[in-house]
């Protein structure tokens, strides 16, 4: 409604993410497009580090209209929006390019526009890669390496459970505490992806990095209903497309310090190995997947992903 | 303009006397009105601001404190500080500062301590000559040295507001130095004022006295050690520590001092949870108000204006303390801790100071705060505990003052006394 | 009629605290349980930290509306002694007045942030975020009734009220 000036107002946007972090510099490449393209009526304010709260605070103040958008990891959503758990499923996605194509596809639309009824438009995803094994004792090439492992996870259900039926022992620990915890013996592993490992200097303790690609549990912005209503509906197009552009330029950064880390664990002896087959991984995975996904909506949205495994777009 | 409104609707309800916590929240529903935020926000705020796992310590470590002082840890202590320092001039003064800082060392809780040794040496101050002004200036300020020697609640809702990278052990470990160096500076000055007043001399009570005290404290005593053993160790964290303290102090009472009944029990935990309801309802009414501070960002314009007067650590510093100070005479601790932490933080990070030492001076100096007229929760408690008139003390209480200021002017420009600690062991 | 509302309140506050009380043990009991469990029975249970972290919500809304009655809540009263009589009475009435908007506030808006938030899960507890939040609503409320009786009993009795007289 223009009499409140909501929509004049600066775009007030979350990230926990620090300033230089991909995400948060590209809603600040999102802010600036914007800008432009409404000749400075718009714009975008980011507070990043987490200074409005945690991802699910955010998250729930946003479903209320308490603050205007945010990139949140889809994880939060697990708990409000039933369609968010497919994404997270392990072994879904054959790689990132499938999950990039499901992301930007019908499958991504419908699990963003899920949000809706709970006061959330959905913008678009800032996938955040691949998470895999890494371990101290050796590589992983088999679910027989993993036995008896006890691997660090996040504090989450499915991947709890993934872990458990991959026959490894799941500790869910804060990600602060694994260093300490590898160099003690406490765990004997863990999973995540290139930038976090490096910069965690996980790789100084756990060396055996396996390209397993398990999970690509996606960051998204997303944005109160309440302020995208407030918008006409020519500048919800223009945000819609800042948005996208802005996903291109996230994916650069992403790719660039995925690569990056990567290099670098490299030149300080990490050893990376593939797994032998991947359907040993992933057979495993249909209870889980059943146990997760138990409606209609969520079967068929599987489906619908895994029928884009070799499409190329 | 919607910053105007968050800080005069504060300060206008604040100075007509609405409760702080429904001051806090009025001018965060206003704000949220001017912003077209809805207000359910407001107490989503709110609610998540009094349920976070780190802050249940502060309902522990109040019920702790207050079970000590009821249980008797409080006088055995006082018994052993008695042996230690009973003989010099003016004796019971030293006597009171020791026993403070041992109960110190136990309590989470300025107040309790204040309660604590107000009601456990005023009366025998008075026997043997002592004024009541002097009584309650030596239990009031001593009580302070209690908030630097860990635990200390106000410690946890520092470490909250902080938000992450300080953690409740460091804190504690770095405010043992500060604490003894303020211990210190009481003892001479209650010695001083002492002398002057011709104040009489203890005597020892003997070796044998002296032992059958001290092995009599050590079950009391070992609550610091299970507390701060524990954190350190790893064993338990910071909350689960407090509720450790709670069950121990209990146990204590119940089997090995025998002075808990079940009617002191409930009668203790009701006044706790007043307590913890006063002082939690701040915490989460400034967390909604904090919430209205991030978006406006109200911290960068005021550095802005602070650094535009100067942009020397030591002039922000400065600025800082006295800031502090001023806002300290008329408002309680806990919630200035709230409300001023993500104000004044980010400035003195910039200026090249620890988050961890930040949060010592804070306790120094909003503990100076607890002590001046006209709003100090603990000279409240010392002289209604001592029967004195405020008006009484605070005529020669500045002596008192002089040794906080002098720690706080230590404790703030040679971070050492702070950080070396945690350093070493954190 | 303002004698019985004024009876009524008391006893009410008096439950909240009884309640609070409760709350508190439990909240210890809850905390012991879970060092316990780690301790003793090699695992620490799931649902402790939220049950607890849930509770004290209820407990402290609960404590935090007798606080209302009772006049306990920190305030500045710096300005009573600047002012005259006349004047202490009205600022009193005042702030009895915003307290008594607030919990209506909380009343309103709480019962809204409870619908918005009714089907979001707890993480590994059985019930959801707006079941949590209840509290607040409830307390607003509470806290809204008592600020009237005492806003009330200040205008239309005589007597000047325990607590004014402290
Ligand atoms: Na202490
Ligand atoms: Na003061």
């Amino acid at each position: 409604s223009s009499e409140s000036g909501l929509d004049s107002r600066v775009i007030f946007s979350s990230d926990s993410h620090a300033s230089d972090y991909p995400t948060v510099m590209a809603t600040r490449e999102m802010g600036r497009l914007l800008s432009e393209r409404t000749e400075g009526r718009l714009g975008i304010k980011v507070f990043q580090g987490g200074q409005l709260g945690s991802e699910r605070d955010t998250m729930e103040i946003m479903t209320m209209g308490g603050i205007d958008m945010g990139r949140i990891n889809i994880a939060p959503f697990n708990a409000i929006a039933p369609l968010s758990i497919v994404p997270v499923l392990p072994f879904l996605f054959k790689d990132v390019a499938h999950s990039r194509r499901v992301f930007d596809g019908a499958p991504g639309r419908k699990v963003l526009d899920s949000f809706e009824q709970y006061g959330i438009k959905g913008l678009v995803y800032y996938d955040c890669g691949s998470r895999n094994f890494y371990g101290s004792r050796g590589p992983i090439k088999t679910p027989d390496d993993l036995a008896g492992m006890k691997l660090r996870v996040q504090n989450s259900d499915v991947s709890v459970a993934m872990i458990d039926a991959l026959g490894a022992d799941a500790t869910p620990m804060y990600i602060g505490e694994v260093y300490q915890s590898l160099v003690q013996g406490v765990i004997d592993g863990g999973e995540n992806n290139w930038p976090t490992y490096f910069t965690e200097r996980h790789h100084e303790v756990a060396p055996y990095f396996t390209r397993s690609q398990h999970v690509m549990t996606p960051d998204m912005m997303v944005m109160s209903l309440h302020r995208w209503n407030s918008l006409s509906e020519d500048d919800q197009v223009i945000l819609m497309e800042c948005a996208e552009a802005s996903v291109l330029y996230m994916r650069e950064l992403w790719d660039a310090k995925v690569l990056a880390s990567q290099e670098a664990a490299l030149a300080a002896g990490v050893q990376v190995n593939d797994v032998d087959d991947i359907t040993q991984f992933s057979d495993l995975m249909r209870p889980i997947w059943d146990r997760f996904a138990t409606s209609n909506d969520q079967k068929q949205l599987i489906e619908e992903i895994e029928a884009m495994r070799d499409v190329e777009t | 303009m919607e910053l105007a409104i968050l800080i005069g609707v504060l300060l206008i309800l604040m100075a007509l006397g609405v409760p702080v916590a429904f001051a806090l929240l009025g001018s965060a529903i206003a704000t949220f009105i001017a912003l077209d935020f809805p207000l359910q926000v407001v107490f989503h705020r709110m609610a998540a601001g009094m349920s976070l796992f780190t802050l249940m310590a502060i309902p522990f470590f109040i019920f702790a404190g207050d079970l000590m002082y009821r249980a008797g840890i409080a006088d055995r202590l006082v018994r052993v500080a008695d042996a230690c320092f009973g003989r010099s001039r003016g004796g019971l003064g030293q006597v009171t500062v020791g026993a403070s800082m041992m109960f110190g060392a136990v309590s989470g809780s300025a107040i309790a301590s204040a309660s604590a040794m107000g009601s456990a040496l005023g009366p025998l101050m008075k026997e043997q000559g002592y004024d009541g002004d002097y009584a309650v200036n030596v239990t009031s300020t001593a009580a302070i040295v209690g908030l630097l020697i860990p635990p200390s609640h106000n410690m946890i809702v520092y470490a909250a507001s902080a938000g992450k990278g300080v953690s409740v052990g460091d804190l504690f470990l770095a405010g043992i130095v500060p604490g003894v160096l303020t211990g210190i500076l009481l003892m001479v000055v209650a010695w001083l004022v002492a002398v002057k007043r011709g104040y009489p001399k203890g005597k020892f009570p003997g070796w044998e006295q002296f032992t059958r005290a001290f092995v009599w404290a050590i079950p009391g005593l070992m609550t610091a050690i299970i507390i701060m053993g524990g954190i350190l160790s790893g064993m338990f964290t910071p909350t689960e520590s407090s509720a450790i303290a709670v069950i121990y102090t209990i146990a204590i009472g119940l089997f090995v001092y025998r002075s808990l009944d079940l009617k002191t029990f409930l009668e203790c935990a009701q006044q706790s949870v007043r307590v913890t309801a006063m002082i939690m309802m701040i915490v989460a009414a400034a967390s909604a108000f904090g919430y209205a501070v991030a978006i406006l960002e109200a911290p960068t314009h005021l550095a802005n204006m602070i650094t535009s007067l100067t942009s020397h650590p030591i002039g922000v510093l400065l600025i800082v303390n006295l800031l502090l100070l001023i806002l300290g005479t008329f408002m309680d601790m806990s919630p200035l801790i709230v409300i001023t932490t993500p104000i004044f933080l980010p400035l003195v990070m910039a200026a090249g100071v620890d988050p961890t030492h930040f949060g010592i001076i804070m306790m120094i100096n909003l503990g100076i705060g607890l002590v001046t007229p006209p709003v100090g929760a603990v000279l409240f408690v010392g002289s209604a505990v001592g029967k004195v008139p405020i008006e009484k003390t605070i005529k020669t209480i500045w002596p008192f003052y002089l040794a906080l200021v002098i720690a706080l002017l230590f404790i703030t420009f040679v971070p050492a006394l702070s950080m070396t600690l945690p350093n070493m062991l954190g | 009629m303002i004698t019985l509302a004024r009876k009524f309140t008391k006893q009410a506050s008096e439950a909240l605290i009884v309640v609070g009380t409760f709350g508190l043990l439990l909240m210890t009991a809850i905390i012991g349980w879970q060092v316990f469990g780690r301790y003793v029975l090699g695992a620490s249970p799931n649902w402790s930290e939220q049950a607890a972290v849930t509770l004290m919500i209820w407990y402290i809304s609960f404590a935090a509306a007798a606080g209302v009655r009772e006049g306990f809540h920190i305030r500045i009263q710096a300005i009573e002694s600047f002012v005259s009589v006349k004047m202490v009475f009205a600022l009193r009435r005042f702030s009895e007045f915003v307290v008594g908007a607030i919990g209506l506030c909380m009343a309103v808006y709480g019962v809204k942030l409870c619908i918005a938030t009714w089907h979001f899960d707890i993480p590994s507890l059985g019930f959801s975020r707006g079941m949590g939040f209840l509290a607040i609503p409830i307390s607003g409320a509470l806290i809204a009734i008592f600020s009237i009786v005492r806003l009330l009993e200040a205008t239309f009795s005589n007597e000047v009220s325990e607590e004014e007289k402290a």
